[in-house]
């Protein structure tokens, strides 16, 4: 098969519209809705907990809750387009570390009886875990939101305890704009 | 020297197959999303991805969710090979060594 290099050029240009297009279409297919999702929940509850979490324990549980249904409804919908292969094996390092996080190690901490704080650190740090090991493990930028997130925990329990909530705010606002650059600026 | 391939080459499946590859190795298309993205009619897609999974470029799965039949699409191994020299091929013609 012979083709001319004008041909050519305009052959490569169609593939480059068409990846264009396709990345764009698989960007918003890479867990941006997510990051909006409990981002927003994260800054929600933060704000509430810094006024004062035993009065708005409730709407707590009513935020995470939603955020737990919308996340299935998302993942069903976008799963319908684009999906692959579930990965059994992370599934099951998943609930491992779900269940030592909040039902093993504290049999022996009791952190979720100390305070609210230590509590939700607690929580929150298991799942940080599950973003560092699923970001290693399916190489994605899960594993730098993982740690960023770990720091701002740790800084805000650790270091400045009085601003423990306004951490967990800064957490929030970092998860929703993760999003935005997921969405218009990953691979 | 890489060839060109007259199958990827033909405009609409030179345009699937661009798609195709953007998807990790394991991720797989809606037939219906990957139309609409592509803006081709259902006639056209499916007897261009009949010839590509003809070939072994494409890998084509029908299942149903719930009652409703599904196809999805990816490339294949052997499809992504194939693109990668056809586009060295093309980029050969541009700027021959």
């Amino acid at each position: 098969m012979e083709i001319t290099p004008e041909d050519a050029a305009k052959a490569l240009q169609e593939i480059k519209l068409s990846q264009a297009a396709m990345r764009s279409a698989i960007r918003s297919h890479r867990g941006h809705l997510f990051l909006w999702l409990w981002g927003a929940i994260w800054c929600a509850m933060a704000t509430l907990n810094w006024i004062d979490p035993f009065r708005f324990a409730t709407a707590n549980n009513l935020l995470t809750a939603a955020g737990v249904l919308a996340s299935f409804a998302i993942g069903i919908i976008q799963g319908r387009q684009i999906n692959s292969r579930v990965d059994r094996r992370f599934v099951g390092v998943v609930a491992a570390v779900l269940l030592f996080g909040y039902g093993v190690i504290p049999l022996v901490t009791h952190s979720f009886q100390a305070s609210y704080a230590e509590g939700y650190a607690v929580s929150m740090l298991t799942w940080m875990l599950v973003y560092v090991i699923g970001g290693i493990w399916f190489d994605t930028y899960w594993l730098w939101v993982g740690i960023t997130v770990t720091a701002l925990i740790l800084a805000g329990y650790l270091i400045w305890p009085a601003l423990f909530w306004g951490f967990m705010l800064l957490a929030g606002l970092m998860l929703v704009g993760t999003g935005f650059y997921v969405r218009h600026f990953w691979r | 020297m890489e060839a060109l391939d007259a199958t990827i080459h033909q405009p609409a499946r030179l345009q699937i197959m661009s798609a195709l590859t953007q998807l990790d190795q394991d991720e797989r298309v809606d037939f219906t999303f990957l139309k609409d993205r592509l803006a081709l009619t259902d006639g056209n897609l499916g007897a261009h991805l009949t010839t590509l999974e003809g070939r072994g470029y494409i890998a084509v799965d029908k299942q149903f969710v719930g009652r409703r039949p599904k196809t999805y699409v990816k490339a294949t191994a052997a499809g992504r090979h194939a693109f990668a020299s056809h586009v060295a091929a093309l980029n050969a013609i541009l700027s021959p060594k």
